[in-house]
């Protein structure tokens, strides 16, 4: 089923249609989640993620193919089709917002095609010749890097003589409007609800600049390795992936020069001085817990008859 | 004698492993009171032992042979039978034994002071030093001993190494005491005044249930070094000074609180008069010459002052403000203050003029990076060593205990009956 595609359509997806597609299929989620009761005392099998199911829009100018928006739409079991009459009424509204978007096609989520899907693509065929599918993969996986979004498109291959539809993989690249960049931002730091306390904001800054930072010397570390290794023997030489190392390594550092270097060192001590600070700070708050247990535990001219804590 | 060549063979035999020397350690402890008896005749025994492999078992007989009086003859003798021991032992055997140890490093330091050789004694005591404590962390009773010679025999340098270490576990209130206060001579003598305030002020404001006499003797000293390094004395002591230390250490040092009123009038005249009128006080404690350190200090301190207030000044200026003589005093003292980072200043010998200029350290370098990046890691571990003390009283049972009778009861709910005592 998952050959490249032939058609030379490009794909330009945009970051909303994504947070939408994870909006629905978490509220889905979430609203279906059964109430913790471990009265039963039994385990139950964690229930299926549910699939949602939605259409989505956007404009097709030649061989490029947008897509910019989606909404949701109902799915009944019983047919294994969508609800028509929601999907026209709902076209209709959104024409009058956008005029020139277009339906381009659906989406769903789940972890790879299935049959039944070809049914719902054969039904919107009416409405666009050839639409396409997009795939959320819900599972987090940590070790993937890539966007869990897959988008398929329909061919007619033939198979055994008979000509059949199925779906191929298209490959897609992410197109963001400046509005969309701001959310993403937002989305992708995850601030704690209540938006609270500085100190919060600043451990959850720290944090991401930690992870990153993190990041970026593992992958450092494994060029390193990699060259090492190189340089051992142990793989044979590889001359552009040595030229782009070294391209790299000379990029650095951006600027060079005595007064920057005294700016940066300067800030550096500032930032050093103000952690020395923090850690005085720390010692100090533990000590005074340290003494007021230590008054408290052996301390025979403390106050009888309980001191009064200040709340 | 034949039981003394059992335990000779039974020495030889069992310096083996670990388990072999806590069996061999526990007969010891048993056959103390025959040693004891025997005392004169050991030296011989001694010969037939190694002290590098045997160490435990040399220990116990030498201990037992120097428990006797030392005729004057063999002093000498003796000391170097000690110090050859100390420098071959092996450190895990004698901290089994660690208090027979403790005494024959002091009966070694009693016969290296009688001798009047304080020298020869310093670089035993030292590996003796290091080869007790179980941590660089940990105060022996032998540290006090060891600053002791080195003050003896002058030889600061080496007494100031073994006071960079910081000290976390103490033997006995009594080492710590004078620990720190020949701590603070040896750095007087190297002139760190700053680290000498520090050890000082320790033993000022230790716990002490009863006023002693090294606290006195502390707090006079603590006074002047005070004085020197930073121009200043206030007789408030820290909050957390002991009670009694904050109430009766001021009545004994009468003459140094009133010195210390002086010099913060700035005039040298006053502080001379009063330098006089206590210098038998000051002679018979053994601080005439910090007395003059101060008096001398002094001088610097209002040229600091000046710094405060003018930019530039004459020389002949100078040496009216601060009642020197001439102007070439003057300029000795500038110059001598520039060299050793004081004052920031050039002088124009033209004009007979000083400039003062400002700190010109930028905080920009590499060498304050990597200082101040030492200072953190310092209190990073200092911090990690807090918070396991912190958790040890936490779960003391005296803590526990006090801290659940002043439990705040806010409804009826909550009225269940502490525990007053636990029984585990």
């Amino acid at each position: 089923m998952a050959s490249s595609s032939g058609s030379g359509l490009t794909f330009k997806l945009h970051p909303l249609v994504i947070v939408n597609i994870s909006d629905h299929y978490t509220r889905v989620k979430s609203q279906a989640q059964p109430p913790h009761s471990s009265s039963n005392g039994g385990w139950s099998p964690p229930p299926q993620p549910p699939r949602v199911f939605g259409c989505v829009i956007g404009i097709q100018r030649g061989r490029t193919v947008e897509i910019l928006n989606s909404f949701e739409l109902l799915y009944d079991p019983s047919t294994e089709s969508l609800d028509r009459s929601f999907l026209e009424k709902k076209q209709e509204l959104y024409k009058k917002v956008f005029p020139n978007f277009y339906i381009l096609g659906w989406y769903s989520t789940g972890s790879d095609v299935q049959e039944s899907d070809m049914h719902i693509h054969k039904a919107l065929m009416d409405i666009n010749e050839s639409p396409v599918y997009v795939i959320l993969n819900p599972a987090i996986n940590h070790s993937q890097k890539d966007l869990p979004v897959t988008i398929y498109e329909s061919e007619l291959h033939v198979i055994d003589g008979i000509p059949q539809l199925i779906f191929v993989r298209s490959s897609y690249t992410i197109e963001t409007v400046e509005a969309e960049r701001i959310s993403v931002d937002h989305v992708a730091h995850l601030k704690p609800s209540d938006g609270g306390s500085a100190a919060t904001q600043l451990a959850a800054h720290l944090t991401g600049i930690h992870s990153s930072i993190k990041m970026l010397n593992s992958r450092i570390r494994v060029l390193h390795n990699y060259l090492l290794t190189m340089q051992r023997g142990d793989i044979p030489l590889e001359d552009s992936l040595l030229r782009q190392v070294s391209s790299l390594l000379r990029r650095l550092p951006a600027i060079e020069s005595g007064k920057f270097r005294d700016d940066f060192q300067m800030e550096y001590n500032d930032t050093l001085l103000i952690t020395y600070l923090a850690m005085l700070t720390n010692c100090s708050s533990t000590m005074n817990e340290l003494v007021d247990k230590f008054n408290t535990a052996y301390d025979r001219h403390s106050r009888r008859g309980g001191r009064m804590a200040f709340i | 004698m034949e039981s003394m060549e059992a335990l000779i063979t039974q020495i030889q035999g069992l310096s083996g492993s670990v388990e072999d020397i806590s069996h061999l350690h526990n007969l010891l402890k048993l056959t103390e009171e025959s040693l004891q008896s025997e005392a004169p005749r050991l030296a011989s025994f001694l010969g037939q032992l190694d002290p590098a492999k045997q160490s435990l078992g040399y220990l116990y007989i030498l201990e037992a042979y120097t428990s006797a009086p030392i005729s004057r003859e063999q002093p000498s003798e003796f000391i170097m039978s000690v110090s050859t021991f100390i420098n071959s032992c092996l450190a895990e055997q004698i901290r089994l034994a660690a208090d027979k140890f403790v005494s024959v490093c002091k009966r070694f330091k009693d016969q290296v002071v009688l001798l009047q050789e304080p020298l020869r004694g310093v670089a035993p005591m030292r590996t003796a030093v290091q080869k007790l404590r179980s941590s660089s962390e940990h105060l022996t009773a032998l540290h006090p001993d060891f600053l002791l010679l080195c003050l003896l025999a002058k030889s600061y340098k080496t007494g100031l190494g073994i006071l960079k270490e910081d000290i976390f576990e103490i033997d006995q209130p009594r080492d710590f005491f004078l620990y720190c206060y020949y701590g603070g001579m040896i750095c007087i003598g190297q002139k760190h005044f700053c680290k000498a305030r520090e050890l000082l002020r320790n033993v000022v404001t230790a716990p002490m249930s009863t006023i002693n006499a090294i606290a006195i003797e502390a707090y006079k000293k603590y006074c002047l070094v005070s004085l020197i390094d930073n121009g200043q004395f206030s007789t408030a002591l820290p909050k957390y000074t002991s009670s009694v230390a904050q109430r009766s250490l001021k009545n004994f040092c009468q003459p140094y609180i009133d010195l210390a009123n002086s010099y913060s009038s700035g005039k040298i005249s006053e502080l001379e008069s009063c330098v006089e009128t206590n210098k038998e006080k000051f002679e018979s404690d053994n601080n005439l010459g910090l007395v003059k350190q101060v008096v001398s200090s002094l001088y610097k301190r209002n040229i600091q002052r000046l710094t405060l207030t003018y930019l530039t000044l004459s020389l002949q200026d100078i040496a009216n403000t601060v009642q020197l003589n001439t102007p070439k005093e003057a300029e000795m003292h500038v110059l001598r203050m520039i060299q050793d980072g004081e004052i920031f200043a050039t002088i124009n010998q033209k004009d007979e003029m000083v400039s003062f200029h400002e700190d010109p350290e930028q905080y920009k370098t590499c060498e304050m990076i990597e200082h101040i990046d030492s200072s953190i890691q310092r209190i990073m571990s200092l911090s990690k060593k807090l918070s396991a003390v912190d958790e040890l009283i936490s779960y003391d049972p005296a803590y526990l205990a006090k801290a659940g009778k002043e439990r705040q009861r806010f409804d009826f709910d909550d009225f269940d009956t502490v525990p007053q005592k636990f029984n585990l």
